[in-house]
């Protein structure tokens, strides 16, 4: 594979919202800076805060007065998520001018795979210029992880901020991050770090010399991978299309002739729509809006969309809103190809399903099943029962941020 | 149309069976009325939405003169709502419309009347909520469905209303009428054969080019009859001047096979089906000219020139070709 | 038809007229507004259809003359220009005359305009109710009972009835319902009527407009129903809706009578630990909230978003019982119930985690509240 003599850098923004905020008005600057959900009220919660904060002990989620307890001279703002998605936008535009193999993340952070810009000079000096070009143009600081492969350039990514730039070469693992405490493994949550102490996990090097099949029995796939990761393999390719991957689900198909056979279009949509459920399933899928496109006979094409207000799940749910976009918008001439794809996508097991008043007695019926999953889940994690397909998939995190992963292509 | 008597003349077994509705009270949730251009599906929904709305009903017959007749006629009746494809198709929008409709009660009274022209334009989405609302009627809601062809509704709709057949128009009936409206007999012979729908008879009929197209069919004949040689000249000199468009074109060869079907009619010795009837003598020249052979290839080749005006041939083309087809 | 008006009684009359007119209508005639004058004074008719408002301008009231020199008659005026024209005459009389010829002429003092009007029979007729099905309620109690259901209407139309709130009058109490099958809220109110009627379900467009206009004051409005309109009178107001047409969902069988798990708490502290949890969780998709009862006796609400976070919350409640419960459900519906409750303290009652909860003022029985839950998967 290629896993071999790769390059890979992992580039992490350094407390973000606050960072901004302080490009945005350098009068902040160095001060203690916590971006807060609703100042005005009592409980406001923290959101993030500057590394000035962070000193005295103020921590993400932390309720306000406790923030403001612990750093009486706190300075606090609302999020302005705008100004991010643009300060976000504007950094991977600089990422991109590195190298067109870049795989953001979240708003703030991404993997760049820069093996082949040997002709900008050495990986060290690529990451150094990035990181000044991002502070001098942006005026944002950022972290810099170099790695032979993902993993390992998230985990050097983390050890030096802000600002830092740090290099995990293989040969490194055993006396850098052998000695880490287990919970500052990337991909180690709070209850996995407490059942792996009770394995007598204290430290990453003990995950990886710890027997292999033992793991996985007690973790699944899941905890052969994290072993392999603390053995420093990781094969996962840096790949720019991961965020399409889940942003749309979609189908396509051209008819055998151009035709205005309503029978025959709303077959062919439902054959779409059959599809698309299929692939939301696989990836344990449900989303929020559909957009229907159509090609005539003239190679002329239209996409049409529209947003739900509730989750879309079944092939019927699906076929139903494409055909009422189909109506709405097909000007009658000869059709070529429809295609059906669902955006807006979200992970099931975030979202949840709306009961309905008239017929949750079908679902309550299954309530004993579903307390007991969710009592195993809070006994050991994850919800065990969750197809292992989906777990084997690249970590995918869908949230807010997800939708403008992309925009610094625009 | 506007009373049960005058429809009766034109269309008797329809006319009685919606009076016998209106008389029981028994009115149907949902009727198609299925019938050919002309022969009056709209007059007839207008005439029972007066029916079922007018309080001053007498019998069937409709006032004429009430709030509800009168709006009837205006399209203010707030009750009654008539839908119209918008371009080729009934849009979803429209169908969305009469849903929201179907769902809130009346708004003079719990009665309700939806009349859709051309039914079978809508689409398959369309339908099946039409087909929603034709399950579950609310209680004094009526539907009419317009067609030319039922067949062409879903099978599911059809079998949800009451079909009511419209008769084709009797040439000779229509003619009458239309005579007794103070055409002329000679034309209302001639218009009845041009078109079914009364309306576009009338107007055809005050139009002056109607009769110069009437004399130059007549002096086409003629010249191809005498001096067959001038008859191309005669065409672009006289002729594609006066149509100035493809109707009229259509027209005015419609005009022209009448003339060749007379001479047919003549030779089969049916005078009474003759329809240029004040051209006897004119009529009786041509038959020395054509045999029957001769005017059943004319009859042909003007089909044929009708035709290709449809696919869109220049129309001087398509006279100069036919003009010559004919002087063999 | 002639007669002199005062302009700004005339303009406040027009305003509230207005709010039924809309350019968008399928019966030509509705474009336009109706006056009527008669010997007590002038009419004014503005209608979509959905919804008809009628404005009264009485001749005289508290002995100030609205209107003079009145000959009786009616007209229907285009609603694109009348508006604009009576805001901008010269003077505060304006004086309105039509010919037989539906030629209208609007005078104030040197400013005359000439308008086309269109024959009055052709308006639509609203129902003369003389039914005796009517009662009254003040004002703002009114507009309360409107706030208190109408939000929970679907906006969704493939059930139209649900677009609506069922109105009933049973046993001497009147029931206002609205479900959008995902929540219900339901108030009802002691009245003093000698009859009964089931399923009358007004849209609830037609009651949130209804809403705009009515003041908050005690004064009565008085409500009517016939078999096809609905109507609300004020002293010179009568609003009319067209209903629903179909028979409203048995909403009584969903309200559950027994409860597994009870909890008393502060309507305020509840809202806003709700809207804090929803914070994080509304700039994801996802605004559910968790809801959990610990063994402290405490409740823990929270919502997760993997990208910002985690918000926990400890709630203390005023008095809980019953099994423990760990529950899910969309923060916007919780938050929409209990905006519309003013008592201090809510019960909430519990019967699962798959089933519905009803949320009720402890110091008022009359209104309650039920949302389904969240199943996560």
């Amino acid at each position: 594979m290629q896993s071999k003599g790769r390059a890979i850098f992992h580039v992490d923004m350094n407390s973000f919202y606050a960072s901004v905020e302080m490009a945005f008005d350098p009068s902040l600057r160095g001060k203690p800076l916590a971006i807060c959900g609703n100042p005005a009220e009592r409980k406001g919660i923290v959101v993030t805060s500057s590394y000035e904060a962070r000193k005295k002990g103020v921590r993400t989620t932390m309720p306000l007065w406790e923030a403001r307890r612990l750093c009486p001279d706190l300075l606090v703002m609302r999020p302005n998520f705008d100004r991010y998605r643009k300060a976000s936008s504007e950094m991977f535009k600089l990422l991109q001018e590195v190298t067109p193999i870049i795989q953001p993340v979240s708003i703030d952070e991404g993997y760049m795979d820069v093996t082949d810009c040997s002709h900008l000079g050495s990986t060290l000096e690529i990451a150094q210029t990035l990181q000044e070009r991002i502070l001098k143009e942006l005026d944002l600081p950022c972290s810099i992880g170099i790695a032979p492969n993902k993993f390992l350039a998230k985990m050097a990514s983390d050890m030096k901020k802000p600002l830092g730039i740090t290099v995990l070469r293989k040969r490194d693992i055993s006396s850098i991050l052998w000695p880490l405490p287990i919970e500052e493994m990337y991909g180690v949550g709070a209850k996995t770090a407490e059942k792996m102490r009770t394995l007598g996990i204290q430290t990453i090097g003990e995950l990886a010399h710890k027997d292999k099949y033992q793991l996985k029995r007690i973790f699944g796939v899941n905890g052969e991978r994290l072993a392999n990761r603390a053995n420093g393999i990781d094969d996962r390719p840096v790949d720019p299309e991961a965020v399409h991957s889940f942003k749309s689900i979609g189908s396509s198909q051209t008819l055998p002739h151009d035709t205005t056979d309503d029978k025959e279009l709303d077959k062919l949509l439902s054959q779409l729509s059959k599809s698309v459920e299929k692939r939301m399933q696989r990836k344990e899928a449900i989303a929020k809006g559909i957009q229907l496109m159509i090609r005539y006979h003239d190679r002329k094409t239209i996409t049409r969309s529209m947003k739900l207000q509730h989750f879309l799940e079944s092939a019927d749910e699906v076929f139903q809103h494409a055909q009422t976009l189909l109506q709405k918008h097909w000007n009658g001439e000869p059709i070529r190809l429809l295609g059906v794809s669902v955006f807006d996508v979200a992970e099931k097991k975030e979202v949840g399903k709306q009961l309905d008043l008239f017929t949750y007695e079908k679902e309550a019926e299954k309530e004993g099943l579903y307390k007991a999953i969710d009592d195993l889940t809070s006994k050991f994690g994850k919800n065990p029962f969750r197809r292992v397909q989906a777990s084997t998939s690249d970590e995918v995190r869908t949230s807010f941020q997800k939708d403008f992963l992309d925009d610094y292509k625009k | 149309m506007s009373n049960w008597t005058e429809m009766s003349a034109v269309q008797p077994v329809v006319s009685k069976m919606l009076i016998n509705s209106l008389k029981r009270d028994r009115i149907s949730h949902a009727y198609i009325f299925q019938g050919a251009r002309g022969t009056g599906k709209a007059e007839l929904s207008r005439l029972y939405a007066k029916s079922i709305f007018c309080k001053n009903r007498t019998g069937a017959e409709p006032c004429n003169d009430c709030k509800d007749c009168r709006r009837i006629d205006s399209g203010n009746h707030p009750d009654l709502h008539w839908i119209i494809p918008d371009g080729a198709s009934i849009k979803n929008e429209q169908i969305l419309k009469l849903q929201k409709e179907f769902s809130y009660t009346g708004m003079e009274s719990e009665r309700k009347v939806y009349v859709m022209e051309n039914a079978d334009k809508m689409t398959a989405n369309a339908s099946n909520r039409l087909l929603k609302f034709l399950e579950e009627p609310g209680a004094y809601t009526t539907a009419i469905l317009l067609t030319e062809n039922s067949q062409a509704l879903l099978q599911t709709i059809q079998s949800r209303c009451q079909i009511l057949a419209l008769q084709p128009l009797q040439e000779g009936q229509f003619a009458e009428l239309l005579n007794s409206e103070g055409i002329s007999q000679s034309s209302a012979r001639l218009l009845s054969q041009l078109t079914n729908n009364y309306e576009e008879a009338m107007e055809i009929s005050g139009q002056e080019w109607f009769a110069k197209a009437r004399k130059l069919v007549v002096q086409l004949v003629e010249v191809l009859e005498t001096r067959p040689n001038e008859a191309l000249l005669f065409v672009h000199s006289q002729w594609m001047p006066v149509m100035k468009d493809r109707e009229m074109q259509q027209l005015a060869l419609h005009l022209l096979l009448l003339w060749f079907k007379d001479i047919i009619y003549l030779y089969a010795d049916r005078p009474d089906s003759v329809i240029y009837i004040q051209e006897k003598d004119r009529l009786e020249n041509s038959l020395r000219h054509w045999t029957r052979q001769r005017a059943t290839d004319c009859l042909q080749s003007i089909m044929e020139a009708k035709r290709q005006l449809d696919q869109n041939v220049h129309p001087a083309l398509v006279m100069e070709k036919l003009t010559l087809q004919m002087q063999r | 038809m002639k007669f002199v008006i005062q302009r700004d009684r005339l303009l406040a009359s027009i305003q509230d007229v207005m709010k039924a007119i809309s350019s968008r209508t399928a019966i030509p005639i509705l474009t336009g507004m109706k006056i009527e004058a008669k010997e007590d004074g002038i009419t004014l008719t503005g209608s979509d259809s959905d919804i008809s408002i009628e404005s009264f301008i009485p001749k005289e009231e508290d002995g100030i003359v609205y209107v003079e020199q009145i000959e009786p008659g009616s007209i229907v005026l285009q609603a694109k220009y009348f508006p604009e024209i009576v805001r901008k005459v010269p003077m505060n009389a304006v004086e309105i005359e039509s010919d037989g010829q539906l030629n209208v002429t609007i005078r104030s003092g040197s400013a005359e305009f000439k308008l086309n009007g269109q024959d009055a029979d052709e308006y639509p007729q609203l129902p003369k109710l003389h039914s005796e099905d009517s009662f009254e309620l003040p004002a703002d109690l009114f507009k309360n009972v409107i706030k208190e259901t109408v939000f929970a209407v679907s906006t969704q139309e493939t059930r139209p009835l649900l677009t609506g709130v069922n109105v009933r009058v049973q046993d001497d109490q009147l029931h206002f319902v609205a479900t959008d099958s995902h929540r219900l809220a339901s108030r009802q109110i002691p009245i003093s009527a000698a009859f009964d009627f089931q399923n009358v379900v007004i849209p609830g467009k037609s009651l949130t407009e209804l809403n705009k206009i009515l003041d908050e004051n005690q004064d009565p409005v008085e409500i009517r129903i016939t078999n096809n309109q609905i109507l609300f009178r004020t002293k010179h107001l009568y609003f009319l809706s067209r209903l629903l047409e179909g028979n409203y969902p048995d909403t009584s069988r969903l309200i559950p009578n027994e409860s597994k798990t009870v909890l008393q708490i502060d309507t305020k502290e509840l809202l806003r630990s709700i809207d804090r949890a929803s914070l994080l969780a509304k700039e994801n998709r996802n605004n559910v909230v968790k809801l959990v009862t610990q063994e402290s006796g405490k409740l823990e609400i929270s919502s997760n978003s993997p990208e910002v976070g985690r918000v926990v919350e400890e709630m203390s409640v005023e008095e809980i019982s019953g099994e423990e419960l760990r529950i899910s459900f969309s923060a916007k519906y919780m938050m929409d119930a209990l905006k519309v409750i003013e008592s201090e303290q809510v019960k909430i009652e519990f019967t699962g985690a798959m089933r519905p909860f009803l949320i009720r003022p402890t110091d008022d029985e009359d209104l309650l509240q039920l949302i389904t839950p969240v199943r996560t998967y």
